[in-house]
């Protein structure tokens, strides 16, 4: 930007690496603030996790792995974990695929003059929020009254379904909320990424040489649209990684605590419990299984995007 | 050199932003101008001369107007109106003062808390607060966050105009920490007056009672559930357990056993009440882990559930919430009355916060707490008993809480901490609850004593609820 400014407008000419102190307010204070709030939370979490923090009143005194060490011997830690890599697996995994799916049905415009309709109509869920979602969610998931069973019933057919009410079931009943909630959302960004003029010329050429319309999904479109699919798998496993809100409205975690996941374990365990230290932990916890997972995979696909 | 200039002048403007924003008291200086006239003497001839004299008067700052910072989850329909009935009673008494109420949108206890711990870890505490009996008391008691209450206490003589139970569960280490304006009873049996007739059954006051009851109501009206019970919130689980470990526990060790006194491993009426809670499920509404208190209570006047046990405060629910009336359309009982007709409870308190910006306008209010003319109006409406013992139980509208409130006159000595006053600390109840609640959909009679008591070991409860204190 500087190496634009003429000497002739500013006097002199000011060195390339110079900022001048408009530059400094705008860029370098909001860039503080943010790093300083992220960061310094971060670490302060952390600090507070390794501290002796177990009531109302802070307690900095170092305690080292204790509250690590504890939640390791707990089971409900053992249960959140498992049904959060339910989340993760189930979470995502479905829905790239049912988006990709949708979205090329669409592309293929099987009903063109509805097809924008069809388009805003399932981008709509997303629209709203979880707690929203939830809500309605669980009343017709209620075995008993909810719009599901009720249907059933009317249709003469005595349903089995108990939806969340039993333990064994219930965190993929919550995971298909997720799925449906975000598959608009997923198909948009699937659909953008398929209007780039290379595939489009490429399933031209297939088309013309006669491939099926499977064929070009599978073997064209899919293996083109990296940039899409990043964005959509990283978004898809922050957002499952760090779920809390569909929990803590359809089932507060239970029956018992089979449908618990570590985001609620931590507020629980913060405000309920008052076992700050002990939420803390959690929270680095959390944190790193992002570290873990989201991180490499946002680098690996960005390395074979930009190969 | 030029950077570190750029550095230290953004960070002085940004502190100048900052200190723009803090609140900045206003002393209005008034410069007056006055001319005095002097006569002053000189040498004999008598001379007029004007001196002039510049007096600054310094306006004292207009008096503020005493104010009263309260933290409370009244917030719900029905709390709502009990809130307001409290500041009115306080407001007759003393007009002058404003209260500055901040409430939490969204109602329910655990969100006003964040808020209030957040508050308090900033070194920002409210005048007051409330709070519950038992372990939430004593955890603000650990952190030193309230003061003792002796001297009011005292002047109050309130210590004798409370059930015993009840000042000895706000009590800590010999010092009273709040002042208490009800008392809500956990282990009522709620049951479908009209149903019960048509069946001629009487209401159980037993386990085997009840057992028997659910078998009559199960054979003549296989569809109804017999007990109606919402555990989305787990500690529903938590009250009908209760109310089964009671029984075979008694109070003295159901009072040790929450003390941490007594290992689960071996204390055999823990065992034997976990299967007879397990042998209940299948009188309970199967879709229960989906239901929070007030939809499982509504099951009563829905129609698809015979029984429920809860609170007081489903009382409202019931008459509010279902269109039911106390007495006619519904009936409760106190669940078990074997082998002592026991109430747990857990009151509703205000304290004096550590540090209170307004202490002495706080200890009005403590003042007027403790006063029937607050309790009478807020109990009514909230749905509770009267601390007070000293108040007129036909000051209730409705059968049930007269009687209630009739049987603690006479026999105060019944009353024992429940599980939201909680004898145990909170981080112990907590996962308690989701054990007993886990254990209702999948029953394990070892897995759960053995979760149990390492709870109480992980907890350190025996030392975290020594102090409290019953009979």
């Amino acid at each position: 930007m500087s190496a634009i400014t003429t000497p002739t407008t500013r006097g002199k000419k000011r060195r390339r690496d110079q900022l001048t102190f408009v530059e400094f307010l705008v860029f370098v204070v909001p860039l503080l603030v943010f790093v300083i709030t992220l960061y310094g939370t971060l670490i302060w979490t952390f600090y507070v996790s390794l501290s002796n923090w177990s009531g109302i009143a802070a307690n900095y005194e170092f305690a080292g792995f204790k509250w690590y060490q504890s939640l390791f011997n707990n089971i409900r830690f053992w249960v959140d974990v498992q049904n959060n890599l339910k989340w993760l697996i189930l979470g995502v995994i479905p829905t790239v695929f049912l988006a990709i799916f949708l979205a090329y049905l669409l592309e293929l415009a099987p009903f063109p003059a509805i097809e924008s309709y069809i388009r805003t109509l399932i981008l709509y869920p997303v629209a709203m929020s979880f707690i929203v979602t939830g809500t309605i969610w669980s009343w017709m998931y209620e075995p008993k009254r909810g719009v599901f069973n009720t249907i059933l019933a009317a249709l003469g057919v005595q349903s089995p379904l108990t939806f969340t009410t039993n333990p064994s079931t219930a965190t993929y009943w919550l995971i298909l909320i997720f799925i449906w909630q975000y598959l608009g959302f997923a198909v948009i960004i699937i659909q953008s990424s398929f209007r780039t003029s290379e595939l489009q010329e490429m399933v031209e050429a297939a088309t013309v040489d006669g491939a099926s319309k499977l064929r070009i999904l599978f073997s064209i479109i899919i293996p083109n649209i990296r940039s899409g699919l990043l964005v959509l798998v990283s978004l898809l496993l922050i957002s499952t990684l760090k779920v809390f809100d569909i929990v803590y409205i359809v089932t507060f975690g239970g029956p018992g605590i089979s449908t618990d996941v570590l985001s609620l374990y931590m507020f629980i365990a913060t405000f309920q419990q008052h076992l700050v230290s002990m939420g803390a932990a959690l929270g680095v916890i959390i944190f790193l299984i992002a570290f873990i997972i989201v991180i490499p995979y946002t680098i690996y696909a960005l390395r074979r995007w930009f190969e | 050199m030029k950077k570190i200039f750029a550095l230290l002048s953004g960070l002085m403007i940004f502190s100048m932003i900052l200190s723009a924003c803090a609140p900045q008291t206003v002393v209005q200086t008034v410069v007056v101008t006055e001319v005095v006239t002097q006569e002053v003497v000189v040498e004999g001839t008598p001379q007029v001369k004007e001196v002039v004299k510049t007096v600054v008067v310094e306006a004292t700052p207009e008096p503020k107007k005493p104010q009263l910072i309260i933290f409370n989850w009244w917030t719900a329909p029905g709390e709502r109106e009990a809130a307001d009935a409290m500041y009115e009673a306080f407001k007759a008494k003393y007009p002058d003062v404003e209260i500055v109420e901040n409430p939490t949108p969204g109602g329910g206890g655990v969100n006003q808390r964040v808020v209030l711990q957040a508050r308090m870890t900033a070194g920002l505490p409210p005048d007051t607060f409330q709070t519950l009996g038992g372990a939430e008391l004593k955890a603000y008691v650990d952190a030193g966050q309230l003061e003792p209450l002796d001297d009011l206490w005292a002047q109050l003589d309130y210590a004798n105009k409370i059930p015993g139970p009840l000042a000895k569960a706000v009590t800590v280490d010999g010092h009273p920490y709040v002042v208490p304006l009800n008392m809500h009873i956990q282990n009522i049996l709620y049951y479908n007056k009209a149903l019960f007739d048509e069946l001629q059954l009487t209401p159980p006051t037993n386990y085997d009672e009840l057992v028997a009851t659910c078998e009559a109501i199960k054979a003549a009206k296989p569809d109804l559930a017999c007990i109606g019970l919402g555990s989305k919130e787990k500690w529903g689980d938590a009250f009908v357990f209760d109310a089964v470990f009671m029984e075979e526990a008694g109070p003295a060790d159901y009072v040790k056993f929450y003390k941490g006194e007594l290992d689960p491993a071996t204390f055999e009426p823990f065992k034997r009440s976990l299967e007879k809670f397990q042998a209940l499920a299948p009188y309970i509404n199967t879709d229960h882990a989906g239901l929070t208190w007030d939809q499982a209570t509504a099951l009563l006047p829905g129609g698809t559930a015979a029984m429920t046990l809860m609170g007081t405060w489903a009382i409202g629910a019931l008459e509010k919430g279902g269109g039911w009336k106390a007495g006619v359309d519904f009936g409760a009982v106190t669940f078990p009355q074997k082998p002592e007709r026991i109430l747990l409870f857990h009151p509703d308190t205000y304290g004096l916060a550590k540090g209170a910006p307004n202490p002495e306008t706080t200890l009005k209010w403590l003042e007027v707490v403790a006063s029937p003319e607050l309790q009478v109006p807020t109990d009514v409406i909230q749905g509770g008993l009267f601390a007070r013992t000293d108040i007129d139980p036909t000051e209730f509208p409705d059968p049930i809480r007269q009687e209630l409130m009739q049987y603690v006159r006479d026999n105060p000595d019944k009353l024992i901490l429940d599980q939201h006053g909680s004898i145990a600390p909170s981080s112990f109840t907590s996962e308690y609850w989701n054990a007993i609640a886990s254990f209702l959909v999948q029953p394990n009679v070892d897995a759960t004593i053995q979760q149990v008591a390492s709870l109480f070991q992980q907890f350190n409860v025996k030392d975290a609820s020594a102090w409290y204190q019953w009979p």
